[in-house]
């Protein structure tokens, strides 16, 4: 049965802003780059807007290096200098009470006892608000900073990504609730008979366990994915309980949603164990005019020469020596780098017969994903259209202008929420997990009656 | 002025401190105890917080012990850089050293949390470069034991890739211009192409020069790679010896190794590590002491010093003297295990008297007594250059925390030889260790000559 009955929020935290143009917007910090001010303000923001959570992407490399013009102007996907997410959201877990954090960490670079560690530290530090954003990472220069000259392929990487998911599980489920007795009369600290080895021996990793973090608040920390490929999708199904949903349309949002939904059977769980949140960009104002207004501030903030070079990143081939007014070009590359999200560009481009402009032009405010604009109301009738129509359990907001963007839809979209039914004025719980309406998993010590009860 | 760093270790540094009644009652996973603990080291002015650390759960085939738990066990304790991240949130001034193995960790990993750590800190971090805690620890990573001359060579490269990964940015390269729409520089970073024996690195790092262009880093070896490594590019070094004359000598022996790397000695500071027992009187301090001492069972005793020398002596007599048959040297032993050889065969003593001896300190040295007494026992190792100042354990927390900055603390100052308030606001200024070299300052350089 589900426990969820209001709309899964979460924010994109990123200081930078979605758009492209966003930094440069009057209404956008003055500086982002280190500074652990600015995120401090985004945590506490989303928290009084009572958002669920706040999500950080990542990688391990400084991308575009290759493409000066884009690399100078600063990309908000390509993070030359972030701080590493999970130290960060510690940071931010004692200044806030309730949201939840989401960080980003791949299965191809970090070993499972290093992510699984992490995590439930996190876990741990926040009360029981950590979340892993499981990748498999796709960008070729990251792995080049650990050692190889070629990233591993889509089915390596997600037979190793699964193996990874098992072996951190099992870690997480090293020690009994109740395995740390604490005892000062009798001098037991610990009961060793609640607490496991993992002795994992499989194609990709050997894990003896156990884990040197006592079990978490949320039993284990809730895991995300984003996984679009049949193997991500796959996944998702498998083990996934958030999933950062990259359709660029209702319609394929709900094929989406229903096919990922389906597979779940198939690993014995039930559809609302994984909550799809697809990404959405949020141009809000108090007037129709006030929202297209700071569209369009932020689109003439772009030159022809970046935004053909940002076409370039999302698509995964170079459009910058083609004239501006000329059709799309259809030239596809299967390569490493060739994303669900370029392949959309592609298929928007030639359905709506868009030229090259025309096409970054769109891209831009939605870092080619899902955009809504408008007055509260506006914006309320497209998530509700979305969640009743079952293209989402929830949405990952993207925010143009940070912070204005992400103080306008506290202030203004946010109540609308509320009034109509689609979130609560409180948080339900005091987990993320709770907060999610997601099932705590059991703690498989529980099964196995106390040793010293028989006393 | 003396250093002072602290490892606010939860359960304290004598095996039955979390069993004594000023002993937190709940220290498994308790961040509020930590920060408590943190907070106070703040209040002494501390130069830093210093975690230990491993990747794995110890003692598992020793049920006795491992139910007891030892305060180097540390079978359910938070990630360090993660726990040190959220300290720095509740505090200003301290250092927050973590401690990162570069046997089972990446280099890009290491450079990447703690430098993210520095600005989260804004200049207060340090990494404590570990080449392995523990041999079991290898089969949490896919991995068997590795001979330490290996360690000690992938630890040297590790360190060198991290220190250029640290150095990809020039401190000017982000703009960020919202006129001109200039957020960096692309001048202004640089590959570090690293292809060595252990690791291929292309870089740069995905973070910013820090606030203190590099973390401090310290290091723990007192093995001869140990010492050379930490005589070429430690800033800081945790312990060095368990007695005065053997910390004069190793003192002198590391310092007089740095000339050869260019680096003048006092840019490196050593603080060995000290139990301390305080209290107002001597006879409350030794009172004490046998307080704690008695909350240790003799087989409890037994299969802790059987950890400490990698042997099992269970089932031997108390009293009778220890086996003479150790072999020298063992996998996973340190330097400690050889030091209480040493004294149990120099001062006679029972199986018994050595773990009573080891308990209270870890094997290592003890200050007993009044707030003068360790006062001046400090003073005197500091003055005959046996160290730079002290790493401290205590035995029951937060009571010997408390007590050390309540107590010891204003008589150091007093004596004029430890800070009355912080003089700065980085970790790198507390310890008076000067600016990381960047490769930025020796460009800048040039392009001042050449103008």
């Amino acid at each position: 049965m589900s426990k969820r009955n209001r709309i899964v929020l979460g924010v994109n935290g990123g200081a930078l802003g979605g758009h492209l143009g966003g930094w440069r917007h009057p209404d956008s910090f003055p500086s982002t780059a280190m500074r652990l001010e600015r995120m401090i303000e985004i945590a506490k923001l989303g928290e009084s807007g009572k958002l669920d959570l706040m999500f950080l992407a990542d990688g391990n490399g400084v991308r575009q290096m290759d493409k000066p013009t884009l690399f100078a102007a600063n990309s908000p996907s390509d993070r030359p200098s972030v701080f590493e997410p999970v130290t960060l959201f510690s940071a931010l877990s004692q200044h806030t009470k309730h949201i939840g954090f989401v960080a980003t960490a791949t299965t191809s670079y970090e070993e499972p006892f290093m992510i699984a560690r992490k995590f439930a530290s996190l876990d741990h530090l926040s009360g029981g608000r950590a979340a892993w954003n499981l990748v498999t990472t796709q960008y070729i220069e990251d792995a080049k900073n650990f050692g190889r000259d070629e990233h591993m392929g889509r089915e390596e990487r997600y037979e190793r990504a699964r193996e990874s998911l098992d072996v951190v599980r099992a870690l997480w489920d090293s020690w009994a609730t109740d395995a740390f007795v604490q005892d000062k009369e009798t001098g037991q600290y610990l009961d060793p008979s609640r607490v496991r080895l993992t002795n994992h021996r499989g194609k990709h990793f050997k894990v003896k366990g156990p884990l040197n973090v006592a079990r978490t608040p949320q039993g284990q920390p809730v895991v995300f994915m984003a996984g679009q490929s049949d193997a991500g999708k796959d996944l998702a199904a498998y083990g996934g309980e958030g999933l950062f949903g990259t359709a660029s349309n209702k319609e394929e949002a709900q094929r989406e949603y229903a096919d990922i939904k389906d597979r779940m059977p198939q690993y014995g769980r039930p559809p609302e164990a994984l909550c799809i949140m697809p990404g959405l960009s949020c141009y809000v104002g108090r007037s129709t005019a006030e929202a297209d207004e700071l569209y369009e501030e932020l689109q003439s903030l772009i030159s022809p020469a970046l935004g053909l070079s940002y076409l370039s990143k999302i698509v995964g081939f170079d459009v910058t020596g083609e004239k501006l007014d000329a059709p799309m070009p259809q030239q596809r590359k299967e390569s490493l780098g060739g994303t669900a999200i370029g392949r959309s560009v592609l298929d928007m481009a030639a359905r709506d017969k868009l030229s090259v402009r025309g096409t970054y032009e769109r891209v831009l405010p939605s870092m080619a994903g899902n955009m809504v604009k408008g007055t509260p109301a506006q914006v309320v009738d497209f998530m509700e259209d979305w969640y009743h129509g079952k293209a989402c359990d929830g949405f990952i907001l993207s925010m143009p202008v940070q912070p204005r963007s992400l103080r306008a839809f506290v202030e203004l979209v946010v109540p609308e929420l509320e009034r109509r039914g689609l979130r609560t004025p409180e948080y339900p719980g005091k987990t993320l997990r709770e907060n999610m309406g997601l099932a705590q998993p059991p703690d498989p010590f529980l099964q196995q009656p106390l040793a010293r009860q028989a006393d | 002025m003396m250093k002072i760093a602290c490892i606010p270790n939860l359960v304290g540094g004598h095996l039955g401190g979390w069993r004594h009644e000023d002993a937190f009652d709940r220290p498994v996973m308790n961040l509020e105890a930590f920060v408590e603990m943190s907070q106070i080291a703040e209040r002494g002015k501390f130069d830093a917080v210093f975690l230990a650390d491993g990747n794995g759960v110890r003692d598992m085939h020793i049920p006795a012990l491992f139910a007891a738990n030892h305060p180097s066990a540390r079978p359910a304790f938070f990630e360090p850089t993660t726990l040190l991240s959220a300290v720095a949130m509740v505090t200003k001034h301290v250092g927050v050293v973590a401690t990162a193995t570069s046997t089972f960790d990446e280099p890009y990993m290491v450079a990447r949390r703690f430098a993210s750590m520095d600005h989260i800190s804004k200049g207060r971090a340090g990494w404590n470069l570990v080449t392995a805690s523990n041999a079991g620890d290898a089969l949490n990573f896919g991995r068997s034991e590795q001979p330490r001359e290996d360690r000690y060579a992938r630890a040297q490269e590790f360190y060198e890739v991290v220190a250029k990964l640290w150095d990809s940015w020039a401190p000017d390269a982000f703009p960020q211009d919202k006129a001109t729409g200039q957020y960096l520089d692309p001048a202004r970073v640089r590959h570090i192409d690293h292809k060595g024996t252990h690791f291929t690195v292309k870089g740069p790092l995905n973070i910013a020069q820090t606030p203190q262009g590099r973390p401090v880093v310290f290091m723990a070896g007192q093995s001869e790679p140990g010492m050379e490594l930490a005589a070429r590019y430690a800033d800081g070094l945790f312990g060095a010896g368990t007695t005065k004359q053997d910390c004069i000598d190793a003192y002198a022996n590391i310092k007089g190794r740095m000339a050869r790397y260019g680096r003048a000695p006092e840019h490196l500071k050593i603080l060995p590590g000290v139990s301390i027992y305080v209290a107002p009187t001597a006879a409350e301090a030794e009172e004490f002491y046998e307080e704690l001492q008695s909350l240790i069972s003799p087989a409890l005793g037994v299969h802790y010093l059987s950890k400490m020398l990698v042997h099992d002596l269970d089932g031997l007599p108390l009293d009778g003297p220890l086996p003479t048959n150790l072999p020298e040297e063992t996998l996973g032993g340190s330097s400690l295990r050889r030091y209480i050889l040493d004294m149990a065969k120099r001062d006679n003593l029972t199986l018994r008297q050595t773990y009573e001896r080891t308990l209270p300190a870890l094997g290592g040295p003890v200050f007993k007594g009044t707030p003068t007494q360790v006062a001046d026992e400090m003073e005197d190792w500091w003055r005959s250059k046996a160290c730079d100042g002290f790493t401290l354990l205590q035995p029951v927390q937060p009571r010997g925390l408390k007590d050390f900055v309540d107590l010891v603390v204003p008589e150091l100052q007093r004596r004029g030889i430890f800070r009355k308030e912080y003089e700065s606001t980085t970790l790198r200024g507390h310890l008076g260790l000067p600016d990381a070299p960047s490769v930025w300052n020796t460009q800048a350089a040039a392009e001042r000559g050449a103008a």
